[in-house]
């Protein structure tokens, strides 16, 4: 009998089980996934008016995606420590 | 497991607590008959602690998986909410850097426009092809 009782013994052993459930990383918002477009180019026979319109438009194109850059950054930052909390 | 699907957990209870006793009162039986109940009893006892210990095991990984479900949602919300924050952010960066890009081209239009003549080509300071050419290479 002491035998058997032994055999329970040997097969209380624990199972450990991986639970099922992942969490998805989100998907880019569409606002953040624009690409940056190339600088402008100062026509020929410019006038003085013209090439400081294309350096500004040039400084501008640059804060726009600086700006998308930048909330990019933030936004997968953020993403990453919501579901790290979690696993 | 599918024996835990369809059984109640209490029968398990019943299994082991009764072949226990079944095997101290073993003692009582003839012997020709006792080593084989007893390896039965003993089966049985064998059999229903496992099947306890796997209906424990299915409950709490049910409840963690209502745990960690419970969680992702949360994590989800969350995350939709950032996005949102971050999107409305960087929407308004944006249309401000076009404001100000609006009013700079004004700018340029009421002032600079007034130095078109002196700095045109053949003017009093014409502006050199070598500058405009560098500023091209620059935006390349």
């Amino acid at each position: 009998m002491k035998k058997y009782l032994l055999l329970l013994v040997l097969f209380l052993c624990g199972c450990s089980t991986t639970v099922p459930v992942t969490a998805k990383f989100p998907a880019l918002p569409e606002e953040l996934s624009v690409t940056c477009p190339p600088l402008k180019k100062i026509p020929e026979e410019a006038k003085l008016s013209d090439i400081t319109k294309t350096v500004t438009n040039n400084y501008q194109l640059y804060h726009l995606c600086s700006a998308n850059n930048n909330a990019l950054l933030e936004w997968i930052t953020t993403q990453k420590k919501i579901f790290k909390e979690i696993q | 497991m599918w024996l835990l699907n369809f059984l109640p957990n209490w029968v398990f209870y019943f299994v082991v607590i009764g072949s226990s006793i079944g095997l101290l009162v073993s003692q009582l039986i003839p012997i020709q008959f006792r080593t084989i109940t007893q390896a039965a009893l003993a089966a049985l006892v064998v059999f229903g602690a496992f099947m306890i210990g796997a209906s424990y095991n299915e409950e709490k990984w049910k409840q963690r998986v209502v745990e960690v479900e419970k969680k992702v949602a949360e994590a989800e919300n969350k995350s939709a909410i950032e996005t949102v924050k971050i999107v409305d952010r960087v929407v308004y960066k944006k249309q401000v850097v076009h404001d100000k890009a609006e009013e700079v081209v004004k700018y340029i239009d009421r002032e600079i426009v007034k130095y078109d003549v002196k700095f045109a080509p053949g003017g009093v300071c014409e502006i050199p092809k070598e500058f405009v050419e560098a500023l091209n290479k620059a935006a390349e």
